[in-house]
């Protein structure tokens, strides 16, 4: 029932797991080293979370799909390459994935049903996809039941949630306005649980691996932003770590996709990177085991890790939001300079109106100004 | 109508390229009345240069219109504008700190009451004076020796756009130290407002609320010196104005103020004989 190619047996420990899979020691402390690095907590503290890890039992994960694309799954688990990480992931998974599992119907909602029972209070459950709200959240149904339904019932016996992705972090694109269905995240929905949200549309694999071992290690999540996102990963600016910063700094911007400035990689700020709005590891962690990233690639960035994103980020190749679904964007500046003209030509005929009132007033009461007796409550 | 001091007979002031030889009331009365202060004036053109230069950094800054070539190594563009403008919101706020104690500290002409309209009685004015302008009437306005009725509107929005400004500019400025102080103290901001881009959508729509703000201050202040010779512009330099004892003013009894013959200058203190 196990989806994984790799099963993790009960009361195996993960030392003894990856040995029997053909990760050397010297593999694990190197994966360990790395994911110390990627906490934040310096390359000193690898062999501690190595020894940490080996006696590590398997640990149950229930693994909710809500109202998403799949996109998440895709990207926690399809790679080419295997990497610890990878085999780490896939096998502290999946005591319950709907995608993943070979069975279906009865069967996996029965396997659901006793692993939470088997480990409850223990367990860690991983959401990805948005809840649906509207219409009792008939948009999202699983086995018969709502996706909120389903999402209350895990998290009451779950130690900690791991909302993956924008969808179970804000609810993405699903929540972009209209939001028909009234699409919410995981914290929206459960407060009772330590949640952390694993921001990104989708987010980069590193973080779930590095989120997971943080918590296998130090039995609890790792300290999080107002956002709920954890800080070794969210903690910084991509304007800040951005290869391309230099470029920013000296005046140099990419005006169009296929400009000379494009091609010597100068910054893409005009065309709309919304780096410096955006707290995101990618400069660092990168994508694709670690092959490129967005703006590395020539693209500016779109904000993906900041919630309505889809909304606030939008248009992705301008500067300024269209807020409120009207496209002031653009046209902010056209607006601006068009109300400053007309306040100019608008004095300007005040002025004019003044002056041709005044003469024809002074005209009308026949007073000659010359004649030094009037005063200023006599004219006009 | 009280005739002190000595007429004026024959002397006025055309106005810029004489325009206003055809609408001035000239001649009359006039003695010099004290209403700004040196701390007053100060923060009114170190605010007017302040406001100028971030506009042209600020502009620069939301959409570079200037470019470097060659080496990034060997030019600091942007870096220096950044630099610019965030100096010259430093100045401009501890300009608004000094202006908010002056609130309290300054002259009857300086503090709360001369600014903030919220009485029935300034309604009134309000009303009044913006007819006055509409009809072209200016002998309808309020006649008053410091802010009129609509400066003091124009004022108080700028006031309030101003603490909206430097609020959305600091929240993107804090977000270079995430954790830092100044993050931290406006972590409450980009919820509020819907997003960190919101808050930089905010912040340059107000650029412009300051463009159209000058446009019309420059216009009322030079239209006060030509059409109703109040002498506002000067007001602002020398700290005080002449005005004519010839009219009553609503917030300032003209008659407790010796009599002075224009133009020999005197400067009696609003603070002691109101
Ligand atoms: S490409 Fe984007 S993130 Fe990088 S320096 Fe330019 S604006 Fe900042
Ligand atoms: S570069 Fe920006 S848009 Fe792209 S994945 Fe990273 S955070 Fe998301």
């Amino acid at each position: 029932m196990t989806p994984s190619a790799y099963a993790w047996t009960e009361g195996e420990t993960l030392a003894q797991h990856f040995e029997s899979h053909g990760v050397s020691r010297r593999d694990f402390v190197k994966f360990c080293s790395e994911i110390a690095v990627a906490l934040g907590l310096g390359i000193a503290a690898g062999p501690r979370i190595a020894r940490a890890l080996e006696s590590v039992k398997r640990p149950s994960v229930i693994w909710l799909q809500l109202q998403e694309c799949t996109g998440c799954v895709e990207s926690v688990l399809r790679t080419a390459d295997p990497t610890i990480g990878d085999l780490l992931l896939d096998v502290v998974s999946l005591d319950y994935n709907h995608t993943l599992m070979a069975s279906a119907g009865d069967a996996v909602e029965r396997a659901r049903q006793s692993a939470m029972a088997a480990n409850k209070g223990k367990y860690i459950l991983v959401v990805t996809g948005s809840i649906p709200t509207k219409e009792d959240g008939i948009y999202t149904v699983i086995g018969g039941r709502t996706a909120e339904d389903l999402l209350r019932e895990a998290a009451d016996g779950a130690a900690a949630i791991l909302a993956v992705g924008a969808c179970a972090h804000w609810g993405s694109v699903q929540a972009a306005r209209p939001n028909p269905t009234g699409a919410v995240g995981v914290r929206d929905i459960i407060k009772n649980r330590p949640i952390v949200n694993i921001a990104g549309c989708p987010p980069i694999g590193d973080v779930i691996t590095a989120t997971v071992v943080h918590y296998l290690t130090f039995g609890r999540l790792p300290a999080v932003d107002r956002e709920g996102r954890p800080l070794f990963a969210y903690g910084k600016r991509i304007h800040d770590q951005c290869t391309r910063r230099a470029h920013f700094d000296a005046g140099q911007f990419v005006e169009s996709f296929d400009d000379e400035s494009a091609r010597k990689g100068w910054c893409l700020y005009s065309v709309g990177c919304k780096g410096p709005a955006t707290f995101s590891p990618c400069p660092i962690f990168q994508w694709n085991t670690r092959t490129s990233w967005p703006i590395g690639a020539g693209h500016p960035c779109i904000g993906c890790t900041e919630p309505h994103f889809w909304d606030t980020m939008t248009p992705f190749y301008g500067r300024l939001p269209n807020v409120g679904g009207f496209a002031v964007e653009q046209r902010v500046d056209t607006i601006g300079a068009a109300l400053a003209v007309g306040a100019a030509a608008g004095v300007a005929a005040h002025a004019a109106a003044t002056v041709f009132t005044q003469i024809r007033r002074r005209k009308a009461t026949h007073q000659v100004p010359e004649t030094g007796t009037e005063t200023e409550n006599d004219d006009g | 109508m009280t005739a002190r001091g000595e007429s004026a007979t024959g002397s006025r002031r055309p106005g810029l390229f004489g325009l206003g030889r055809g609408l001035s009331r000239e001649r009359g009365n006039f003695t010099w009345v004290y209403l700004w202060g040196a701390p007053l004036r100060a923060m009114h053109w170190v605010a007017a240069a302040c406001i100028v230069v971030l506009i042209v950094t600020g502009f620069y800054i939301g959409r570079p219109y200037f470019m470097t070539s060659g080496e990034a190594s060997a030019h600091y563009l942007m870096g220096r504008v950044r630099f610019t403008h965030f100096t010259a919101a430093a100045v401009l706020v501890m300009t608004g700190i000094v202006r908010v104690y002056w609130l309290f500290a300054g002259n009857r002409f300086e503090r709360f009451p001369a600014l903030f309209p919220v009485t029935p009685k300034n309604l009134r004015r309000t009303v009044r004076t913006a007819t006055a302008y509409l009809t072209f009437r200016p002998e309808k306005q309020s006649s008053m020796v410091g802010h009129e009725p609509l400066q003091q509107y124009a004022y108080t929005i700028l006031y309030l756009m101003t603490i909206v400004t430097v609020v959305t500019g600091f929240t993107m400025y804090g977000q270079s130290n995430p954790g830092g102080i100044i993050f931290r103290a406006f972590a409450w901001v980009p919820p509020l407002l819907g997003g960190l881009q919101v808050v930089r959508l905010v912040h340059h729509v107000l650029a412009w609320g300051y463009i159209i703000f000058a446009v019309l201050h420059v216009y009322f202040t030079l239209r006060s010196d030509y059409v109703d010779r109040v002498g506002r512009v000067s007001s602002i330099i020398t700290g005080g104005r002449y005005v004519s004892t010839d009219e009553t003013y609503e917030d300032y009894d003209i008659s407790k103020v010796p009599a002075h013959p224009w133009p020999t200058p005197e400067h009696p203190d609003p603070k002691k004989d109101a």
